[in-house]
Parts: structure tokens; sequence; C-alpha cells
């Protein structure tokens, strides 16, 4: 069938990367440029796999909807298989994390400069780890490339990040490890209910889809697996180690953070959570609706008060993460596909948004919003890159985060009128705490003389290109949803 | 007929991104200038073309936007009557602004972002009127606001002026939310996105649905169209460069909000609560508008204060359900409010930026080429009888009076009595600005930070002036566009005449009777301005401005009080509660929590640690206990 294992590839070349990077240590400029050319290979075999929907014939054994797919046993004892596979849904997932990866090398390029190595060893394993969860249909391997992309991100904040970062750290580790440990217990549990039912052990997703849980047994599993995602996603309450961890990790840091780990909450739950208890995800529903929302206003309310730009963007990515759990919640096609729509499109606007923050970092060493002021005057090209990204995440039609977000109202009033009302007061929020940051970094007078040299072509390169994602999604969006048709009306067991 | 419907739209985004992309840098500034004119020009050619080509309306889909499952919007632009109207007086009039605002900002060095901007606005808002479908109107209606927040804060410089764009998009986005709901609710309730369909199945909603939908698009309407209670915002907007205001705060945008009722009328006319919300909203805002505009001494403001009035005067004529004149009046509120504006700014920048009216004087000496187009526009306003202002406010107060009852009576005399102010505010801000004699400029005291000017008025672009000229034509002979029924054939209503309005036709002798009152309550008005303001009283009312405004003349000129009122009610406590959010409730309850939990698991960790220190006995005892009850609890499984 396919000569090359692409997604094996997708998911090892970055760890393979990372290995070859430890035998470089200390050697800045090859371990950059090293570390940045595996990055591209990747960003080339993600859109390539854009290509295989058509070319490649689908597997007899390949579940419905996944084009591409590679099955081998592994621990057979224990019904251990790898399994990896990718739809439309996944196929969005890879393309964005192999980009965001590589934005994310550009940003530190010149900030990071001690154990220059380490760093792209950790951004590289991480990747792997990424691609492993975007991929994955067995899992217990799921669960393990889950845990790969989790120790990196903790040795990034650690080690480079800066104010409490070893408190952050921890506590970002405590919040999701806390998470991803009790999912563990309920992988567990649903395999054994599961080989008690059939006689046959599995991890495979498609064997243990269909399971029959009583509603009890399910609810608690069900509520293992949310709780993990929702860890991750951040959904309220349990979204404090997100300002935190933000707000003191390094620009590369951030930038996977927001843009990629957030989305692998969401991920898992649209691959596994629903699926595998679509009677327990049912009656939970309301509750997560309600937090969903809850989360829209809450924090972009508290978004508006935050003195340090970085906190003030981790804010907005809670409130905004609610917009796709409210999609994932109420599951119908048109809100569920603009969900996934979403995630890729906050994953573009935000990483802009922390990289141009990361920027004046570098620059002026501080990430205070009454630091700034008057950038239009020395930086306009700067400035209209900032205004551009914050107006898509203020959700201003013909840019790209609006058409997620309307996607997902559109297709959740019919399920939820009332909540969907209230989602729509959420959509006010962001506009008011935007145009206070872009008034008081952007517009006035410079409050203190900083060194502000405008973009270098690097970084003009990297938001350029940002942008032209944002705009493009923004006015041309149909590939896209063409895309997850497939994949979001066998989910949803809609006509595609 | 494609082609140039799409011409429309694209000659104006063209020419804005591409002065945002290679002005200053690449391209000369008379290139830049040039180049904004011409592709606003080139838009009114194509409009004209349309125009001409134009027999019955079309729908035309240029490319597809959104399209997931059943939800449909994609890029298609629908002509008919009001936009066709629309498009023609959006075009010239921007056309004409673009051409005074190269003269304006011929000093400025931030013109590419003023033109960019400028042609991008002109793009949304023709986008705003072509739309055939609702998320596009949508994506129109919330360019045209990004663009006016960016221009009303185009000099960012000063804090003012930045906080009044932030304060216009934000309550314009809070009646948004309004339209955004409706959206969504409607293509529920269709399945479809497209404005026809949507029209064509409303009489197939429950009532109580359509009042609730119409409601919903009467706020969007209230914010956009700066109606009561979500006025606040116009007035500040004031803070950005005067073709702004012309073009954006009083031609187009600020009557995006009419075109959307106008336009989804066929829907939510079948509701007689909308239509009376709609008529009540718009009488009382023309009442507060022009009340605020007595007051005020800023000339922009005063003429803020007044485009308010005057466009709640459209909303009581949709409110009444006359439409086509509605749009009549919204085509020549344009014409005149922008030659006004324009005007306005020809007097500020001849004063070397002063503002207020009570430091000027004797303009019509000094300032001739501006003081005559002023003048018609003035008197358009004030609804001279025989000027355009005049045939487009009666048609609308006629048709309100056609509807008859309590209701639409007690909002004629409203409508009557707001027409007597208009007359008194226009002529007061006539004769003070223009009659009297000159202060010479040196004797007034400068507000301290402003360079001292010396020397008589300032000489102006010609630009700026001959640009007046088309406009004072068209405001005062824009009468003949839609004569009264007794004079001839109405033009425009017959043009104009959309499936599902009810627009009744007057008798003569009524109509007449009507015109006659109109008149008489205009003139009275005028004459009462004058006997205040007018010849030796202009020195007394002079000599009164120096003390500060008191009681209701203080009242008046805060506007009512709203902005304080709606700080204490609504800025306040969202600041204060965001601040009390995050520091009380986030991180000192949730996160305390949270940390708490985690504090205390570390502790019972270190306890649990502490067992395995050596106290074997401990241990023994523990897992004996272990040991003791799975035995039990296995006994107890296998009975």
């Amino acid at each position: 069938m396919n000569q090359i294992p692409l997604l094996t590839t997708l998911v090892f070349l970055p760890l393979i990367g990372a290995l070859l990077l430890i035998l470089l240590t200390g050697r800045v400029r090859i371990a950059r440029i090293i570390a940045l050319s595996i990055g591209l290979a990747e960003t080339i075999l993600a859109c390539s796999a854009w290509f295989c929907q058509s070319t490649y014939s689908i597997s007899t054994t390949a579940p419905n909807g996944f084009f591409l797919f590679e099955d081998i046993p592994w621990i057979e004892q224990l019904g251990i298989r790898y399994t990896l596979g990718m739809d439309g849904i996944s196929l969005l997932l890879v393309i964005l994390t192999a980009v965001v990866t590589v934005v994310s090398m550009l940003v530190s390029w010149r900030s990071i400069n001690e154990r220059v190595a380490l760093h792209y060893i950790l951004l590289l394993a991480m990747q792997s780890g990424i691609m492993g969860v975007f991929l994955s249909l067995d899992l217990f391997l799921f669960y393990l490339f889950w845990e790969l992309m989790l120790i990196p991100m903790f040795f990034l904040i650690g080690i480079w990040g800066h104010g409490r970062n070893v408190y952050s750290a921890v506590k970002f580790f405590i919040f999701t490890m806390f998470g991803s440990l009790l999912m563990l217990l309920a992988i567990i549990g649903v395999y054994l209910i599961h080989g008690m039912q059939s006689g046959s052990y599995s991890f495979g997703l498609a064997e243990l889809t269909g399971t029959h849980f009583s509603t009890a047994t399910g609810l608690w599993l069900y509520a293992a697996f949310l709780l993990a995602f929702a860890i991750k996603f951040p959904l309220l309450p349990l979204h404090t180690w997100l300002p935190d961890a933000h707000t003191d990790a390094p620009t590369a840091g951030s930038v996977i953070l927001a843009g990629l780990l957030l989305k692998t909450g969401a991920y898992g739950l649209i691959r596994f959570g629903y699926p595998l208890f679509p009677e327990a995800a049912r009656i939970m529903t309301p509750f997560v609706i309600f937090l969903a929302v809850a989360g829209i206003i809450y924090a972009s309310w508290i978004a508006f008060a935050q003195k340090d730009m970085k906190r003030l963007i981790a804010y907005s990515s809670i409130g905004h993460m609610g917009f796709v759990a409210l999609g994932i919640a109420v599951w119908t096609p048109v809100a569920l596909s603009g969900a996934v729509l979403q995630m890729v499109n906050h994953g573009l606007t935000t990483t802009a948004l922390f990289a141009l923050v990361g920027m004046l970092d570098e620059r002026a060493h501080t990430r205070q919003i009454e630091d700034y002021g008057g950038l239009w005057d020395k930086v306009p090209i700067f400035s209209a890159f900032f205004v551009l990204f914050a107006m898509a995440s203020a959700g201003l039609p013909g840019l790209n985060n609006f058409v997620g977000e309307f996607l997902i109202l559109a297709g959740s009033f019919k399920a939820v009128p009332l909540a969907t009302a209230f989602a729509f007061v959420g959509v006010i929020l962001p506009l008011v705490y935007t145009v206070r940051l872009i008034q008081e970094v952007i517009f006035q007078e410079e409050r203190r003389e900083l060194p502000m040299p405008d973009l270098t072509s690097r970084e003009l390169s990297v938001l350029a290109f940002l942008a032209l994602c944002d705009i493009y999604i923004g006015l041309h969006p149909a590939p896209l949803l063409e895309i997850l048709k497939t994949p979001v009306a066998l989910l949803t067991g809609g006509a595609p | 007929m494609k082609t140039c419907l799409e011409l429309i739209i694209l000659l104006p985004l063209l020419g804005g991104v591409a002065n945002a992309l290679l002005g200053g840098r690449l391209l000369p500034r008379r290139t830049s200038e040039l180049l904004a004119c011409c592709v606003i020009w080139g838009s009114f050619a194509a409009t004209l073309a349309a125009a001409f080509a134009y027999s019955t309306p079309v729908t035309v889909e240029v490319a597809s936007w959104l399209a997931d499952f059943d939800f449909k919007a994609p890029f298609s632009l629908y002509l008919d009557p009001l936009s066709l109207s629309l498009c023609l007086m959006i075009t010239f009039v921007c056309g004409l602004i673009h051409n005074y605002a190269v003269g304006y900002m011929k000093d400025d060095p931030g013109y590419v972002r003023f033109f960019a901007l400028l042609n991008l606005f002109v793009a949304a808002m023709l986008m705003l009127v072509l739309a055939e479908n609702l998320p596009l109107l949508y994506m129109g209606w919330e360019g045209v606001g990004f663009c006016s927040y960016a221009l009303i804060g185009f000099w960012y410089r000063d804090p003012k002026n930045a906080t009044a764009g932030r304060k216009a998009f934000i309550v314009t986005r809070i009646g948004d939310v309004g339209l955004g709901i409706a959206i969504v609710w409607l293509f529920q309730l269709c399945g479809t996105e497209s404005i026809q369909q949507i029209n064509t199945m409303g009489s197939l909603l429950p009532l109580g649905v359509i009042t609730s939908l119409g409601l919903l698009m009467l706020l969007a309407a209230m914010g956009k169209s700066a109606q009561v209670p979500l006025m606040v915002w116009l007035p500040d907007a004031m803070a950005g460069p005067t073709p702004v205001s012309a073009q954006i705060h009083a031609a187009t945008m600020v009557t995006a909000g009419v075109y959307l009722l106008m336009r989804m009328y066929p829907l939510i006319g079948a509701s007689t609560t909308v239509t009376a919300a709609i008529a009540i909203t718009g009488a009382l805002t023309a009442f507060y508008g022009a009340t605020c505009a007595l007051a005020q001494r800023d000339l922009k403001r005063i003429l803020a204060f007044s485009t308010i009035s005057q466009i709640g005067y459209m909303m009581l004529g949709v409110g009444a359900g006359a439409l086509s004149a509605a749009t009549f009046h919204l085509l020549i509120h344009a014409f005149f409010k922008a030659l006004l504006f324009l005007g306005a700014g020809c007097v500020i920048t001849a004063m070397h930026h002063e503002q207020d009216i009570f430091r000027m004087g004797g303009l019509r000496r000094t300032l001739p080429g501006t003081f005559f187009p002023f003048l018609a526009g003035a008197l358009c306003l004030a609804g001279l009888p025989l000027t355009g202002g005049f045939f487009s406010k009666d048609g609308i107060l006629g048709a309100v009076w056609l509807k008859g009852g309590t209701l639409y009576g007690g909002l004629y005399f409203m409508g009557l009595i707001t027409a007597f102010i208009t007359a008194v505010y226009t002529m007061r801000m006539l004769l003070i600005v223009f009659g009297g004699e000159q202060i010479p400029l040196h004797t007034l005291s400068r507000q301290p930070g402003s360079p001292f000017v010396k020397g008589e008025v300032k000489p102006l672009p010609r630009i700026m002036e001959w640009t007046l000229i088309p406009l004072a034509l068209l405001a005062v002979c824009g009468g003949l566009l839609n004569l009264p029924e007794y004079l001839g054939h109405g033009l425009l209503n017959s043009f104009m005449y959309l499936p599902g309005s009810h627009e009744l036709v007057l008798p003569h002798t009524t109509e007449l009777l009507l015109q006659l009152v109109a008149a008489t309550v205009a003139i009275a008005g005028m004459a009462a301005a004058w006997y205040r303001f007018g010849g030796r009283r202009r020195q007394l009312r002079m000599a009164e401005s120096q003390q500060p405004a008191q009681g209701l003349h203080a009242f008046l000129l805060e506007g009512w009080r709203m902005d304080s009122f709606y700080d204490l009610l609504f800025v306040r406590p969202f600041t204060t509660l965001a601040t009390a959010l995050w520091k009380r409730i986030d991180e000192g309850c949730i996160d305390n929590t949270l940390e708490n939990i985690a504090t205390m698991l570390a502790n019972y960790g270190r306890w649990c640690g502490g067992l395995g220190h050596g106290r074997v006995s401990l241990s023994l005892v523990s897992m004996a206990a272990g040991a003791a009850v799975m035995i039990i609890w296995l006994a107890w499984a296998a009975v």
C-alpha cells in the first residue's frame, strides 16, 4: 500500500532529530540549523499528507474516514497495538503542529543562548509527543504520547522561564499529571470491561468503541477522561495553572503551550471521550456547556484587568477555548467542525500574539502593559501586525477566528439557544480587552524610553506567514471545512 | 452586471490594500492620494454602469465563503432599488469626501494609513449594503466598525482620541450581539441565511418569534445608528479627522442601522410591536439629539447631535412603514450633513483648529466660498420649504400622520416639536459662526499647549471648498428626486416600491396642509433663533457664553448626562469587578483552594513517606490490617 510509512515518519522524525542533536551539544549554529530543517521537513511531510487523501487507497482494515492508517501488533500479550491513523481532523492538527513548532523555533532563534541544543531537543521531543497524540488510535499508545509531550514542557518552563518559573513548571506538571493518572486508570478500566465482555483484550479505539457500560460506570470512566482533558483545555475551574505557566514560560514554550498543548485536550474529547462514552457524554453535556460558557465570560472578564501582556493573552486563551468546548459539547455537525476549525484558528492567532509579545520582551525586557505606549510611531510594521492579530483574536469577520466562532455559535443555537445567547455576550468581552491592549501599547504617547528596532526579516516572514494564514482562513475556509466534513459527519452520525 | 458589482466592492478594497502595503516607501504621496480617490470614483462609475444596466433585482454569487454542511453563506451580492440607490449615494459622496481629504490632510504625515482605512471603509460599507446573506452583511457591518474605530483614533497620540475610538467600537459591538443572535436564530428557523429567502419565509414564523427577532435587530440598529440608549459614542467620535466625521459618522455608516431595518422590513414589519418600538426609538432619539444640539458649543458636536436626531427621523419613518420616505431622507441627509461637516472642516481649518463656535464670527465675509454652501446645507437641515430636507422630512412626518392612532399621533407631534428645535439650533449655529464681526484671532486666549497663531484666517486648499458645491446643489435641489404626489411624480417612490411595504398615499389636500404646518414650524423656529441670536443680540449671547453652563443648559450640554450615568452603571462596575474577579476569585479562591489541596496531598505524602522509614512494626500492623480487610471482603463476596 504505502511504501513510506508517512505517519510513523511524522511521529518519529523529530525524535530522531532530537537524538541527533544530543551529539551536537555545544555547537549552537549547527544545532539551530538542524532543528529548523527538521521542523521544515515535518511541515512538508504534514502538508504532503493533505494530498494523500485521494491518492492513497484506503486499506480495508482502516476505520471509516481514515485515509492513512498504520497498524502493527506491538505487545500482543496485552492486546496493545501500534496503530496510527489520520483523518481530516488529525490532518489539520498535524499541519498546525508542524507549523507552530517551526514558528516556535524561529521566534526563539536569538533569545535562547544557553543550552541551545537542549532547547531544540526538548522542542523536537515535544513535537513527537504531540504528533503522536494527534495520530494514535490505540489508547495505550495515546497515553504514552500524552505523557511524552508533558515532560519537555516541564523542563522548558523550568530551565528557560523567568519569574517564578520553577513554581509554574511544577504547578503545570502536577495539574496535568493528576488528570492523566486518572485517565490511565480509566483507560485500564475500559480495557478490562471490554475484555470481560468480549473475551478479547485490546486497547484499540475501534475495538473499544461500542463497549457497553452501565450508566454509573460509564459516568465514572468518562469523568476521569473529561478531567484530564478539561485540565488541558482548560475548563473552569481547572485553569489556574495556565496563566502562571504562560507568564513564566519562554516565548517558544508559550507558543507551543497555547498553540498546541491546549488543543490536545479538545482533540482527546473529540476522538476518545465522546465516541467511547456516548451515553455518559450526553448526560454530562449540560455541565460541560455550563463550564464552557461560564469560562468564556469569566476568563475574558479577568483578561481585562491584566497588567502583564502574556497573562492577558493566557486568560484570553481560556475564553477562546471555551468556544471550542461549547462546540464540542453540543456535538452537532456545524458546531463540531467549527470547533475543530477554531482549534486551528486559535492556534495560529495566539501563536502570533505570543510571538509578538516575545519580540517586545526580547527588545525591551518587560511585558508590563504600562511600560509601553506609542509603538506605532516607532515600529509601525510591528504595530500593524499587532493590531491585525489582536483583531483576529477579537473575532473581526474576514479574519480566521470569526469563522470558527460563528460556526460554533450557529451550530449550537439549535441545541442550546440560551447558552449560545450568553456566549454571544462573550463575544463583546474579547473586543473590550483587545482594544484596551491596543490603545495602551500601540497608541498614545510613549511612556518609557525603550530600545525598539522594527522587525527583522526573520520576524517579518514569520508574522507575514501567520497573517496570510489568518486572512486566508477568514476569507476562504471552504477547503478546510471540506476536509472536516467526512470525519465530523461520521462522528456525529449525520450524513456527510 | 456581475463584473460591475464585483468592481464596486473590489476597487476600494484593492485601493486600500495597495496603499497599506505599498504606500509611504514605494508610492509617492501624490500617487497614493490619486489612487485612493480614483478607486472610489471607479467604484462610482461601476455603480452607474450597474444602474444603467439595471432592470430587475439580481443576485450574483461571486465566490464561496462559509460552507459547512447546511450552513451556507457565500460572497453573493444583491442589487435592488434600495441597495442601488444607497450605493450610488455612498460612492458619490465618499468620492467627494476623498477629494476633500486630499486637501484636508495635506500636511499630515499619516496620510497612508488615513487613505488606506478610508478606502477599506468604503469597501466594507458597500459590502454591507450589497450583501445578499446575513453573515456577509455582518462582515461589512463589523468591517465598517473597525475602520470607524481606527479612524476616530487616527490621531492616536492623544489618549482622548484613542478612547473615543474604543468607546465607539465597544458600544456598537454591544448592539451587534443582537444582530449576531438574530442571525444564528434565523438560521435555525429558516435553514438559510439568504436575506431574500428569509424575507419570503417570514410570514410562516410565529408572531412572537418575529417580534423577538425584530427587537434584536433594533438593538443592532441602535448601536450602529447611535439611537437611544446606545447613542453615547457618536458625539465623542468627532475626535476623528473631519472628513472621517463626514464620511462615516454622517453620510454612511451611521445609517447602516436604518438600512438593516429596511432590508429586513418584510420580515420584521409583520410585528406591530416591532414597528412601534422602532418608531418610538426614532422619535425619542430625534428629540434627544435636537435638544442636546441646542446647547453645544463645539461646532462638530452640534453636527453630531444633529446627526443623531436626523437618523431618529429615519427610524421614525421605518417605524411608520414609510420605507421610501426613510430612504429619501437618508439620501438627502447624507448630502446635506456631509456638506455641513465638510464646511465645518473648512471653518475649523481656517480658524487654526478652533472648534468653539463662540470664538468665531463674521466668517460670511472672510470665507464666502464656505459660507454659501454651508448656508444651503443649514437651510436644508432646518427644513426651509422647497429645499431637499423639507421634502424628505415632510415625507416621513406625513407617513406618521397617516398611520394615525394615539401612538403615531403623539409621535407626529414629537416630530414637529423636534423640527422646531432643529430650526432653532441650526440658525443658532449659523448666526454665531458666520454672523457678527470676526474676533481678531490674536486676542483669543489660546489653550495652553496649542501653538499661538497670529494673523487672520488660514487660506484653504481650493479643492476643499470646491467639493462643497456639488453637495450644496444636491441638498437644495434634492427634493426633485422625490416630489410629493401633487407636484408630479415621486421618482424615488416609484423606483423604490418595495414588496411588503405598506405605503399609502396621502390625499393631496392633506399633504398640502401637512406641508403648510411643517413650513410654518420651520420658519417659526428660524424666526425664534433670529430673535435670540440675530443682530445685536448676538453680542449678548457671546458675552453670556463666557460663563460656565448651568442648570438645564449644562444638562443638555452634557447630553442629558448619559455618559456619567453609564459610567456609574456599567463602566466602573465592569472594571472594578474585573480586578475583583481576578484577585479575589481566581487567585484568592480557586487557585488557593487547588493549592491547598496540593499542599495537603504533599503533606500526606510526606506523612506516608514517614511510614516507610524504619518503623517496621507500624508497617507490619498496617499490612496485617489491610490483609484482614481484604479477606473479610472476599469472604463477604463469596457468601
